[in-house]
């Protein structure tokens, strides 16, 4: 039997409340959570979908750590497992957090490919060679999980902070050799709630489940939006 | 209050570890830079007794523990500042955790040494 | 012209931070060495004004001044635009810092050349 203690929210008061799971070799932590909602308490409320690490749902800190609860194993944790909602979000019913400024943020950077020469009646095909692709890829692994911003110094204590995950979308794009956009997502890169809020603490990249590095993309980011500024001010 | 968050150090890795006390001891630099120039302003007066009174208390066997103390705070600040512009023009990042080893081992080796020559010079 | 400026002040104020920061560890380095490191003397009051005096180290001062205080004030800068406080009132923020770096230079200025 493995304690689960779970930080609890109902609208007014925040609680603690332990449970007693039985478990066995191989169960995650996300099993453990639909026991308790299964067999003990049914009011208990998380985010969960694909159980297979690949929607970005379920995150969540475990022992004080920002995981993916189906992705991670109770044997792995211990005896006792302390669950809260992430952190830098509000939290609206014990584990689940607000989402919508996470991905409002996400779209401000305007993450999709942006070509003035496509058309639905005359489709291009465009090409990408595979060492092209290996500039960005480890950058489109991001599941939009909020790991990453619940870690982040600056997210912490500035709201409007875009946080790693948007960075690293918009220097995804930025990267991608099908893209003409990058001048719209530099000038918002360089405002002041974007890149310039980092300051390498780097908490974000070992959060990471998908370990896709948006620590590294936050700082190539910085650099091209640095190199594009000092461009401007030749270029007068 | 949310400004605690940036010196977490539980549950967070070594690189955090770092952000925190680059700041801690940027602010605690900030404020010596202040003091300083304060301290300089003594040497305005020529007969030099003002600055020297203020010489016999810091420049003590007594005061040796704060000299050693912000000396720690400015290597590690310098040090890890040089780790900070490496990484932040995107450079060696995949070897990050060698680059913080080898930071964290310097500013230990350049600490020990500075403190060990002001102990000798202040007559310790 | 202004919508420019404003982005272009963030980019060149982390690169002069990141420049004044790698000279600084050489320059504080030096500053320490000689003031700390080399004699018991060093700090007394005649060596002090007679090393101010000189203009090699006048001309030294006046570098390590710019630099260290552009350096901290930056800093000081940076660190309250990470807070809300800091997001609503930018332009305040902006000003006051780089006010503060004017003044500590010239006042250290003005102390390094009257001594």
């Amino acid at each position: 039997m493995v304690e689960f203690r779970i930080r609890r929210f109902n609208g007014d008061e925040t609680y603690w409340e332990s449970f007693e799971v039985p478990t066995r070799r191989g169960m995650t932590v996300l099993e453990g959570l639909y026991y308790i909602k299964e067999n003990i308490d049914s009011s208990l409320t998380f985010r969960a979908s694909c159980r297979m690490g690949i929607c970005g749902s379920c995150a969540v800190k475990i022992n004080g750590r920002p995981k993916l609860a189906c992705e991670t194993q109770i044997a792995s944790v211990g005896n006792k497992i302390i669950l809260e909602p992430l952190d830098n979000f509000t939290v609206l019913k014990d584990l689940v957090t607000e989402f919508e400024g996470f991905f409002a943020k996400h779209k401000a950077v305007k993450p999709y490919l942006i070509r003035s020469d496509v058309s639905y009646e005359e489709p291009k095909e465009l090409i990408q060679t595979p060492s092209e692709l290996r500039n960005y890829y480890i950058f489109t692994l991001c599941i939009k999980c909020g790991a990453c911003y619940s870690v982040c110094p600056a997210a912490a204590t500035r709201d409007d902070c875009l946080g790693p995950a948007a960075m690293m979308a918009a220097y995804r794009f930025c990267a991608d050799s099908r893209d003409r956009g990058e001048d719209a997502r530099i000038s918002i890169a360089s405002k002041d709630l974007a890149v310039w809020r980092c300051h390498l603490a780097m908490e974000c990249s070992e959060v990471c489940p998908k370990k896709a590095e948006p620590a590294k993309a936050i700082q190539l980011l910085r650099r091209k939006t640095a190199v594009n500024a000092i461009k401007s001010i030749l270029r007068w | 209050m949310p400004i605690l968050d940036w010196f977490k150090f539980t549950n967070r890795s070594v690189y955090s570890l770092a952000f925190a006390i680059q700041r801690i001891t940027g602010i605690i630099l900030l404020f010596y830079l202040c003091l300083h120039l304060i301290f300089l302003t003594s040497l305005t007066d020529r007969t030099g007794e003002t600055y020297e009174s203020l010489i016999a208390v810091t420049v003590s066997k007594q005061f040796l523990l704060f000299d050693i103390l912000l000396v720690l705070c400015g290597v590690s600040h310098g040090i890890n500042g040089l780790r900070v512009i490496v990484h932040e023009f995107g450079f060696v990042y995949e070897y990050r955790k060698v680059v913080i080893g080898f930071a964290f081992f310097l500013v230990i080796v350049a600490w020990l040494y500075a403190s060990y020559v002001m102990y000798c010079l202040v007559g310790g | 012209m202004e919508e420019s400026a404003k982005s272009v002040m963030e980019p060149l104020a982390w690169i002069f931070q990141l420049i004044s920061g790698l000279i600084l560890t050489l320059l504080i380095t030096i500053h320490f060495y000689l003031t700390h490191m080399t004699s018991h003397t060093a700090l007394h009051y005649n060596e002090v004004v007679a090393r101010i005096s000189t203009p090699y180290y006048k001309f030294f001062y006046i570098v390590l001044l710019f630099f260290v205080s552009f350096h901290a004030f930056n800093g000081l800068r940076a660190i309250i635009l990470d807070t809300n406080f800091g997001a609503r009132n930018r332009n305040s923020v902006n000003a006051m810092c780089y006010t503060a770096f004017i003044f500590i230079f010239l006042y250290g200025t003005f102390l390094v050349i009257i001594l």
